[in-house]
């Protein structure tokens, strides 16, 4: 076996410069989940009528299905429905000058939603009741008690489960390179195919995720900490 | 788009529905074997075999399962070839199967590990005071409770890596994703072999679901305090 260590190297500066491609990947969609997952969570707890049975559904389908099902569904499906909509309306418009990127943005904005739901809703699910009912009995509004009581106490509790959904999210993002985005691992793929050093090219690119999913443990530790001041016991 | 085409593929793929089954049973039972045994080796602290077992855990925790999956199915053939054993005509199969064994062996670690160190210190103390060896207490008293306490996470992890399975065809293995891939060869239907694939995979995940939702019902059937109604 020969392994070319110094090859290692190069590849590993060659296939860094993806990593913007994967951020926008990884951190666009969790933006975006935050928020579905937000108005699903309500939606859930509040158990609003005919939606209720829809958001259950989403977040169910979601989890019970592979994310390639979704980058694949929304990228083949979404194209035909545009192009429909635009024969029906006359629009000037083609679903292929819809860049990819913006499809695989979507449908793991989708996935996203329906993971970030079930944290926030633990989050939520674990501020106690009465803290609810402290905050409305000194005459907050439900609005007020919800963001400055609920929220901070449930953020504080759902952190570790924030990072673990971004370092997911970090590894999910190279599903991309199927549908041929240029993130860590296409770039990875074509390092490897252009020079004809497999092992090589993705020994770097294990590399670079390893080192991204340690660093934003260590920066969840130092959040972790700070989120949850309030909570510390004993004395200063 | 072709609704019927749906009831078309359908048998079409879940004939390669086993595949698909076969590789996490085997990517299971290794990871359960080499779970266990890091489990121990973190558990007890044994030198330099803990610090290897965390650089693992931490590598299979910090790297995508499609990176892993390209490193065995390029790496395990070049390492091999150093003592003379020549796997680069074996079935992708086995690299698959490898891969999320190694995979799941990490998450199980840590899941027994967990659960393990979950158990109440008393509880090994009471063991002990009524006469119990090391081994009675470990199989009588602790494992029992650590079981009931991974249960729900070991589920979570299996179905994670059923949902994992969809990359495999990447090697060129032929599940279910491999199959409906030349299905898009020949009938140039990729959405509804998708949509397809979907169903078929969250029908799966529902039965699994269910079946463990039973079993650990069964588990903690002993647990008073602990059986919190999680849904």
């Amino acid at each position: 076996m020969q392994i070319d260590i110094l090859f290692i190297f190069t590849a590993l500066i060659e296939i860094f410069k993806a990593l913007p491609l994967t951020m926008i990947i990884t951190l666009v969609p969790l933006m975006i989940g935050f928020l579905i997952g937000i108005g699903i969570t309500l939606i859930r707890i509040r158990k609003v009528k005919g939606l209720y049975r829809l958001a259950n559904f989403y977040v169910s389908f979601i989890r019970g299905t592979p994310a390639l099902m979704h980058i694949m569904l929304i990228y083949l499906g979404l194209p035909l429905l545009i192009d429909k909509l635009a024969g029906t309306f006359q629009w000037a418009f083609q679903s292929t000058s819809i860049p990819i990127l913006l499809f695989v943005l979507m449908a793991l904005s989708l996935t996203a939603g329906a993971y970030m739901s079930e944290i926030i809703r633990a989050g939520i699910l674990a501020v106690d009741q009465g803290q609810l009912e402290a905050a409305e009995s000194i005459g907050m509004t439900n609005f007020q008690a919800m963001r400055r009581i609920v929220f901070p106490q449930a953020i504080a509790v759902a952190l570790p489960n924030l990072c673990n959904i971004f370092i997911g999210f970090l590894h999910t993002s190279s599903i991309a390179f199927i549908v041929s985005q240029k993130e860590l691992t296409g770039a990875a793929n074509i390092v490897a195919s252009n020079n004809l050093k497999f092992l090589e090219a993705y020994i770097a690119a294990a590399l670079i995720y390893w080192g991204l999913t340690i660093i934003s443990e260590k920066v969840t530790a130092l959040l972790e900490k700070r989120a949850t001041v309030y909570n510390r016991g004993g004395v200063a | 788009m072709d609704i019927t085409l749906i009831i078309d593929f359908f048998p079409k793929l879940i004939s390669y529905l086993h595949i698909t089954l076969l590789i996490l049973v085997a990517a299971v039972a290794i990871g359960l074997i080499i779970g266990v045994t890091i489990a121990l080796i973190r558990i007890y602290k044994v030198p330099a075999f803990n610090r290897l077992a965390l650089i693992y855990i931490s590598f299979m925790r910090g790297t995508p399962i499609l990176i892993q999956l390209f490193l065995i199915y390029f790496g395990l053939p070049a390492l091999l070839t150093l003592v003379h054993i020549d796997v680069s005509r074996a079935n992708p199969l086995l690299f698959v199967a490898i891969t999320y064994g190694l995979s799941c062996g990490a998450s199980f670690a840590e899941i027994i590990r967990g659960a393990v160190n979950g158990v109440e210190r008393g509880q090994t103390e009471a063991a002990y005071s009524i006469g119990m060896n090391e081994k009675q207490m470990l199989v009588r008293i602790i494992l029992p409770q650590a079981l009931a306490m991974a249960f729900p996470n070991f589920a979570n992890s299996v179905i994670g890596s059923l949902k994992d399975t969809s990359l495999a065809f990447t090697i060129g293995v032929m599940d279910m994703v491999g199959r409906g891939n030349t299905l898009i060869a020949s009938s140039l239907h990729a959405l509804e072999v998708y949509m397809t694939l979907s169903i078929i995979y969250y029908g799966v995940v529902l039965c699994l679901e269910k079946g463990f939702s039973l079993s650990e019902k069964k588990l903690q059937r002993f647990e008073g305090s602990l059986a919190v109604d999680t849904k």
